[in-house]
């Protein structure tokens, strides 16, 4: 049976944890634990390994849903995770200091990823800080002479998480039929 | 073999029991046990976590003191300090080992031995006692605050103190996504017009300023430059518009709003409908929060229901348009097929009938979302000269086109076929 997967990546706090488990079958597998470090002025938990989740399609296909950890950077481990996925989903947390900062480290380090697949970008905690908006994210993305979608995003919301990934979808292939 | 006799002994800085775990495991995995993980007391060298605010401070009164030590610090950004070895993130493995030879050969040039140089260490004795990961801290019972929270405030931006704001509910619902089922009876039709009739696509067009959409925008244009609360008069509901906060109020429904918005208004009426700045006062007084809503997602909407599913006036139907980048779906009215429109678009200008064709669906979707587009300043006419003259890239269907396609019907819970 084949296996596919889409992974979530952001910084800490974003709502990975929560966007997975918004369209998971499954309650997902969490590895959060009790945060003691800058992580707690952001949010009580955080992910130490991964988040998983699972999407079970038509004839026993299923879509793994993989979520980085917030607080590693190495880049072996994200190199193993992004290994024969569909695409990226990056979620960004609108009120950290820089969230163009955060941007840029992301779509750098899965740079080769995203150009072999796509990758579709969700923005977190609009409601608790407007700036920068979502046309200032597409005036940074357009100095980097790239354009993906990006969308406010409140990852508790399915319907939120399901169009962020229905771009990715699309971007990937414009042709697909609903 | 040297390297895993003769180990470094480094000590972290800023980084929590958990980061500290995993990059103890890096220095013995794939750093090929260059280095071990120890308390900053019986350290040789000092690596920091530079984008964790204590790190940072650390990293700083560290720097600030006489150096007896080697000091390697990780960051996203560029950093600039004097002497201490910079490692960009995310972090090589060719840039950890490199640093870390650096850090021995000039342990090797100061003369010392490891533990000399811990006699004359003074990192910080806050740091070694409370901030350093240990091999003991990095056990998950052992975990604790690098620093009481009170410490370690981060600079944050202006939250929205008022809680009022978030019960905003029609501002902050997410998006409506409209099917072809319902799409008629939504957006409403043209008696006499077929819009998907090639042969009456000239005539499928509207003209924004004559419907509400016209006025609003105008209004909102207003209100912009004067940065003023302003209420938009029309006879029927009065708008009230906030230009700062960049929302919309209207105590009517969206049943009563599509009806106006898709009557042409009579230009006798259309000469009394004005704009009239208000004092923000007046404008926040006892407003109902659910009937707040963003001005793109307003403008939006009303394009809609003025289109019916025709194009605007000011489109030409036969030169190809470009579409400036993906709209905020999340927060607008998602129209059939828009999120294809849009991917296909942001590849390059293409006329609409072509849209439609190579899709292969209905014109009047195509013509409805870029009314809406249009409203926004998102879509508009290919002016540049390569954007006529070359032709659109060819759509390469994917070669997972199959799992695509059956993830995306889970996500709209279409059934399988």
């Amino acid at each position: 049976m084949s296996q596919y997967k889409i992974i979530f990546t952001g910084p800490v706090g974003a709502g990975k944890t929560t966007a997975i488990n918004s369209i998971s079958d499954t309650p997902p597998i969490k590895t959060d634990a009790a945060a003691s470090d800058m992580t707690k002025t952001r949010k009580n938990s955080t992910t130490v390994a991964l988040d998983y989740g699972v999407m079970n399609l038509p004839g026993g296909e299923k879509l793994h849903l993989y979520g980085t950890p917030g607080q590693e950077r190495f880049d072996f481990m994200w190199d193993i995770l992004v290994n024969g996925g569909i695409g990226l989903i990056l979620l960004l947390d609108n009120t950290r200091s820089d969230p163009f900062v955060d941007m840029k480290f992301f779509l750098e380090t899965f740079d080769k990823f995203i150009k072999e697949t796509a990758v579709a970008i969700g923005v977190t905690q609009m409601d608790l800080s407007d700036k920068p908006t979502i046309d200032d994210y597409h005036v940074q993305l357009r100095s980097y002479n790239l354009q993906f979608p990006i969308f406010a995003v409140d990852a508790r919301e399915k319907a939120d998480v399901s169009l962020l990934v229905q771009s990715l979808l699309y971007s990937l292939d414009p042709e697909l039929e609903g | 073999m040297d390297n895993i006799k003769n180990p470094l002994k480094v000590a972290l800085h800023g980084m929590d029991a958990r980061s500290g775990k995993m990059m103890a495991m890096y220095l013995q995995g794939p750093c090929k046990g260059m280095a071990i993980v120890v308390a900053a007391a019986n350290a040789d060298v000092d690596i920091f976590d530079a984008d964790s605010i204590s790190g940072r401070q650390l990293l700083n009164a560290c720097h600030a003191k006489d150096m007896h030590r080697p000091i390697i610090a990780m960051s996203l950004n560029q950093l600039d300090y004097a002497q201490v070895i910079a490692i960009k993130k995310p972090v090589k493995t060719d840039d950890m080992l490199a640093a870390l030879a650096t850090a021995k050969t000039m342990l090797g040039a100061a003369g010392g031995t490891p533990d000399k140089l811990n006699q004359n260490h003074r990192v910080d004795q806050k740091v070694a006692k409370d901030e350093a990961i240990s091999p003991a801290a990095s056990r998950p019972e052992a975990s604790k605050p690098i620093t009481d929270a009170a410490e370690e405030k981060p600079v944050l931006k202006r939250y929205v103190l008022d809680r009022g704001e978030l019960k905003k509910t029609s501002k902050h619902k997410a998006a409506m996504q409209l099917s072809e089922t319902g799409f008629g009876a939504f957006i409403g039709i043209v008696p006499g017009l077929d819009v998907n009739d090639p042969k009456q696509f000239k005539q499928a067009h509207y003209d924004p300023k004559e419907y509400f959409q016209g006025y609003i925008d105008s209004a909102f244009v207003t209100c912009h430059s004067l940065a003023q609360e302003s209420q938009l008069n029309t006879g029927w509901m009065p708008l009230i518009i906030f230009p700062k906060s960049h929302e919309v109020w209207l105590d009517a429904d969206d049943n009563q709003l599509r009806s106006f918005s898709g009557l042409v208004i009579n230009p006798a009426l259309g000469k009394k409908i004005s704009v009239t700045p208000i004092s923000r006062d007046l404008a926040r007084q006892e407003k109902a929060l659910e009937k707040y809503q963003s001005m793109d997602a307003f403008l939006w909407k009303i394009a809609c229901w003025a289109s019916k599913g025709r194009y605007p006036v000011n489109i030409d139907i036969s030169q190809p348009v470009y579409l400036k980048h993906w709209p905020n779906f999340t927060r607008l009215l998602v129209t059939p097929h828009a999120l294809r429109i849009s991917a296909l678009l942001v590849q390059g200008p293409r006329t609409l009938p072509s849209i439609a064709e190579s899709l292969n669906i209905k014109p009047q979707y195509v013509f409805v979302f870029i009314s809406a587009a249009y409203s926004l300043g998102l879509a508009g006419q290919a002016k540049r000269e390569s954007d006529i003259l070359s032709k659109p890239p060819e759509v390469k269907p994917s070669k997972k086109h199959g799992i695509l396609g059956r993830i995306l019907n889970k996500l709209i819970g279409k059934k399988a076929s």
